[in-house]
């Protein structure tokens, strides 16, 4: 028999920070308490992370931070249900369990040398932001990269901490949306497809990259396929219920694909290959 | 079968105005019958009426809500369809009910107990008082008072107590043991710690399949059970009989004046296990301090759906 | 391996004797109406005239079992923020499965696919399946509800048993199959099978008569897939099911499992228990989105796991051992035989318009 580690295991770890993103989104920073741990520790942009909190139970959410950076580890948590909520009440030198990396990642090997569409809506935005950071500390791989990144109100932004540096970068053209005009706005009012139909990026070099609520997606990949951009051209990260994260426990599958070993990215080319179940 | 005949003429001409009618068709094995969902004149074509068709239709009903949708039911089957329309849980008007007198159905767990393994059964049928049943060491013959469910016995509903197609002739309550009587009388005779102690072993083979819930025609929190949530945490998903024995109490607390004794919850336990006693005990209570029966009374109010400033049996004032 | 063996009625307690002196033995008794796994009783009768009710899986995948334990403890350097401290719970122990039947052995062949390869080894599920030894009875009838013989096996299948037993008058003719198995035939309880080999052959051939015509399930893989957005279908073959779980969990093949936390206080564990694909919540998402939101959705994939992805991903294996447990237990007599049939008659259709 093997000596595998115990996938179910999680390595424990310390919350060296957290920020209150919007009023149902928090970001944890969070660092591996063994020092040997720490110093093996890889992943790839795209890959999650199973946070636990003991007593409640586990959660499956995305590194948001990139590899690049490995000073802490960055997962942002809507508040949604029992282990979101008993993670919102963790604060910075509070522990918790990690189990990463799960998943595949973005193929940002294949994406070198092209244009980047970043799209994303609500929490949406923590997957693309590892993928964003990544390619921003390695810049000079990529062509021109756009990020539309919107919110339902201001207060619903994440990230705002960055979105003036973000804003203000020569080499990355941001633009923000949000739903309805709210008071002190000064960036775009307005779906997020309507929007992406108005910046126009052309498709012929580029990469999509979108994730957001299922509703947004849709609309989104209605507006990419009307600017010209293949089935193969986009890519997304899928959500569902996990359990184990190792592809045993049964829920996640699409099919014979599993969203967490097989996933969470996929092209929309991959994607239409599925069975109708998101 | 000429009232079958006729039954199914009835469906057939009722079919155009209903989104489905619930019936009986020939089960997998000899001693089965499973729902049937008619659509068709072709699915009526396969309509049973039989000692084997011990389903609830009435199960499905909740369903449909909101749809008119028809159902076929043996006199037990009514006391459901009356329990959940006295709930609100399907409208009346809603409801095409087909019904024909029932004679009583076979309990499978009690031929097993006398022929062996069902599965090597090829062939069962009730001749008058015998039930005939066909295994590979030849022909087993049983008294159907030993092969019919406890509630049979002595049925006092044997025709539908709410109906729109009634065909036949109506039989005569039974006359025969009451089962369920011995039963609690067996279960009240044993000492407090003795009946845990009973009841701790019988739980113990039980698999949390919630098969007993999902029979029960008047669970109605369907998708949200108690079972599952962890809000609140009534019970875990540990295996002990602590967590078992502490659902079968909700389940059966929830039923208390509602449980019309179909016996579905004990007739789907893979595991055989008498959980239905449960429910019987707090229907006496129910009865000895109401006075009330669940399912037999369209218009009546189940007693723990009202209350009275001064209950009659409830001596709260005195305390 | 070792030649036949043979061991007289009269030896059986015995040998369960020898066997229960150095592990737990799992074997099976009537409770109620029901036929149970359980630790071994000389004082309470075996039952192996007929097939367990709820297979021997929990052996190897108990219905619930401790991952980790988790503790709470403080730090002295910050009273308000305790120190965590985890521990494995990895199992220990051997157990002897004594009178299960091939079917509910061959169980475990679908879930080493899937728990112990490939890069991925589940140290619990691993540590049990090895200290594990199948003693299985070959079937000497076929029930109306079996069908392993659809499925790629039979009423003698030896594939995940580690001891055969074919009941020959007197006796049992007893061949070990694997190394594990060996070591468990070793006493001088048993002497050379000799003419009962004969006898053997012949009560195996009398079983593989008993079954019916197999039908070839090998264009289920597809015409699942095919069926896969015909939801009338699937609403139509769903309407009686109940969505309880008695199939799954009586399933020797089904290994969906939940993971859940239970704290006392400061401390707790964290649990792995059998799940169910048939309930509403096991696909409930947080948001209150549902990807199987229907009895429909969830029964289309718990057939199109068995007989379609599992072997899409695992060369052509069929995820289902043929027992028919979920077919006998079934309150409402869903038979997943007739949902498999009906997918791939609906795919002929097609293929004919």
């Amino acid at each position: 028999m093997t000596s595998l580690p115990n996938p179910y295991l999680p390595d424990m770890a310390t919350i060296v920070e957290t920020v209150q993103e919007t009023p149902n989104i928090k970001t944890f920073r969070v660092r591996l308490d063994s020092e040997a741990r720490r110093k093996a520790f890889t992943f790839q942009p795209g890959q999650v992370g199973q946070l636990s909190v003991f007593g409640t139970g586990e959660s499956t959410f995305v590194i948001n931070s990139p590899p690049t950076r490995m000073d802490y580890l960055q997962f942002s948590v809507m508040r949604a249900g029992e282990v979101t909520a008993a993670l919102h009440r963790l604060n910075a030198g509070d522990r918790i369990g990690v189990r990463a990396p799960l998943g595949n990642w973005f193929p940002y090997e294949s994406m070198k040398g092209k244009d980047i569409v970043f799209i994303g809506g609500g929490i949406g935005m923590a997957p693309l932001r590892t993928l964003l950071l990544f390619m921003l500390d390695n810049r000079k791989d990529y062509g021109r990269i756009r990020l539309l990144y919107g919110a339902r109100s201001p207060e619903d932004m994440a990230f705002k901490a960055e979105l003036p540096e973000w804003l203000g970068r020569d080499d990355l053209e941001t633009v923000l949306t949000i739903d309805r005009e709210a008071p002190g706005w000064e960036h775009r009012v307005g779906l997020i497809p309507n929007v992406l139909r108005e910046m126009a990026p052309p498709a012929g070099n580029a990469v999509a990259v979108t994730c957001g609520p299922p509703i947004m997606i849709k609309f989104t990949l209605q507006a990419l396929k009307d600017l010209g951009f293949a089935d193969g051209q986009i890519v997304t990260t899928l959500e569902k219920r996990m359990k184990c994260g190792v592809g045993l426990c049964g829920r996640c599958n699409i099919g014979e694909k599993y969203v967490c070993v097989d996933g969470p990215v996929f092209t929309y080319e991959q994607l239409k290959e599925l069975p109708n179940e998101l | 079968m000429q009232e079958l005949d006729a039954l199914k003429q009835r469906i057939v001409e009722a079919l155009p105005g209903l989104d489905c009618v619930i019936g009986w068709e020939p089960g997998p094995s000899p001693l089965t019958a499973a729902p049937l969902f008619m659509r068709t004149p072709a699915d009526v074509d396969r309509l049973v009426w039989g000692p084997f068709n011990a389903p609830n239709t009435a199960v499905y009903l909740p369903a449909f809500k909101g749809r008119k949708v028809g159902v076929v039911v043996k006199g037990c089957d009514s006391r459901s369809v009356v329990e959940l329309i006295q709930e609100k849980l399907v409208r009346r008007e809603e409801l095409v009910v087909f019904a024909m007198p029932c004679r009583g159905v076979a309990d499978a767990s009690k031929v097993a107990g006398r022929v062996g393994d069902l599965g090597q059964v090829s062939a069962a049928a009730r001749d008058g008082a015998t039930l005939q049943v066909t295994t590979p060491e030849g022909m087993a013959a049983m008294p159907w008072d030993e092969a019919c469910a406890d509630k049979c016995l002595n049925c006092q509903y044997p025709n539908a107590l709410v109906s729109d197609h009634f065909l036949g002739d109506p039989l005569a309550p039974a006359q025969g043991r009451d089962a369920a009587a011995d039963e609690m009388g067996r279960f009240e005779a044993m000492a407090p710690a003795e009946r845990m102690a009973w009841w701790a072993q019988a739980m113990d083979r039980c698999i949390r399949c919630y098969a007993c819930r999902n029979a029960c025609p008047m669970c109605v929190c369907r998708d949200h059970c108690i079972a599952q949530t962890r809000d609140p945490h009534w019970v875990s998903q540990e295996d002990g009989v602590r967590e078992k024995l502490m659902f079968q109490a909700i389940h059966a607390l929830h039923l208390a004046g509602r449980c019309t004794e179909c016996g579905e919850c004990q007739r789907a336990c893979p595991v055989d296990i008498p959980i239905l006693a449960l429910r019987r005990k707090l229907n006496r209570v129910v009865k000895d301090v109401f006075d009330y029966q669940a399912g037999v009374d369209p218009q009546a109010v189940p007693p723990l759906f009202t209350f009275q400033v001064e209950e009659a049996k409830i001596n709260e004032r005195g305390w | 391996m070792d030649q036949a063996k043979f061991l007289p009625d009269a030896s059986l307690a015995a040998w369960l004797a020898e066997l229960s002196a150095a592990r737990l033995v799992l074997a099976p008794r009537r409770e109620g109406g029901a036929v149970v796994f359980k630790p071994y009783d000389p004082a309470v009768p075996l039952e192996l005239t007929r097939d367990a009710t709820v297979p021997p899986k929990g052996a190897v995948f108990p219905a619930c079992e401790e991952l980790m334990r988790y503790r709470r403890v403080k730090d002295p350097e910050k009273p308000g923020q305790p120190l965590l401290e985890v521990e494995e719970s990895l199992p220990e122990g051997g157990v002897v499965v004594f009178g299960s039947r091939p079917c509910g052995a061959r169980g475990f062949t679908v879930y080493d696919r899937v728990f112990d390869a490939g890069g991925l080894n589940d140290p619990y599920y691993a540590a049990r399946r090895k200290a594990t030894a199948f003693v299985t009875l070959a079937c000497r009838e076929a029930g109306s509800a079996c069908f392993c013989h659809w499925v790629g096996s039979g009423p003698a299948d030896p594939d995940g048993s580690d001891v055969l037993l074919t009941q020959v008058p007197g006796g049992y003719v007893v061949r070990a199959v694997t190394e594990k198995g060996a070591a468990l035939v070793g006493s001088g309880l048993f002497s050379p099978a000799d003419r009962r080999e004969g006898e053997e052959a012949a009560a195996h051939a009398k079983a593989r008569e008993s079954l019916d015509d197999p039908r070839d399930l090998a264009p289920a893989r597809q015409a699942l897939l095919d069926a896969f957005d015909d939801m009338e279908f699937w609403s139509q073959l769903s309407a009686k099911c109940l969505s309880c779980g008695a199939c799954t969990y009586l399933c020797p093949t089904c290994y969906c499992f939940n993971i859940t936390d239970e704290a006392q206080g400061n401390e707790g564990a964290r649990l792995r228990t059998w799940d169910n694909c048939m309930s509403f919540q096991f696909t409930l998402e947080a948001s209150g989105h549902n990807p199987r939101p229907t009895k429909a959705h969830r029964l289309k994939n718990r057939v199109g796991h068995k007989f379609s992805y599992y072997p899409g991903l695992h060369g052509g294996a069929i995820a289902c051992c043929g027992c028919g447990r979920c077919i006998r237990s079934c309150p409402v007599g869903v038979d997943i035989r007739q949902l498999v049939l009906a997918a791939v008659e609906r795919a002929r259709e097609k293929s004919h318009d």
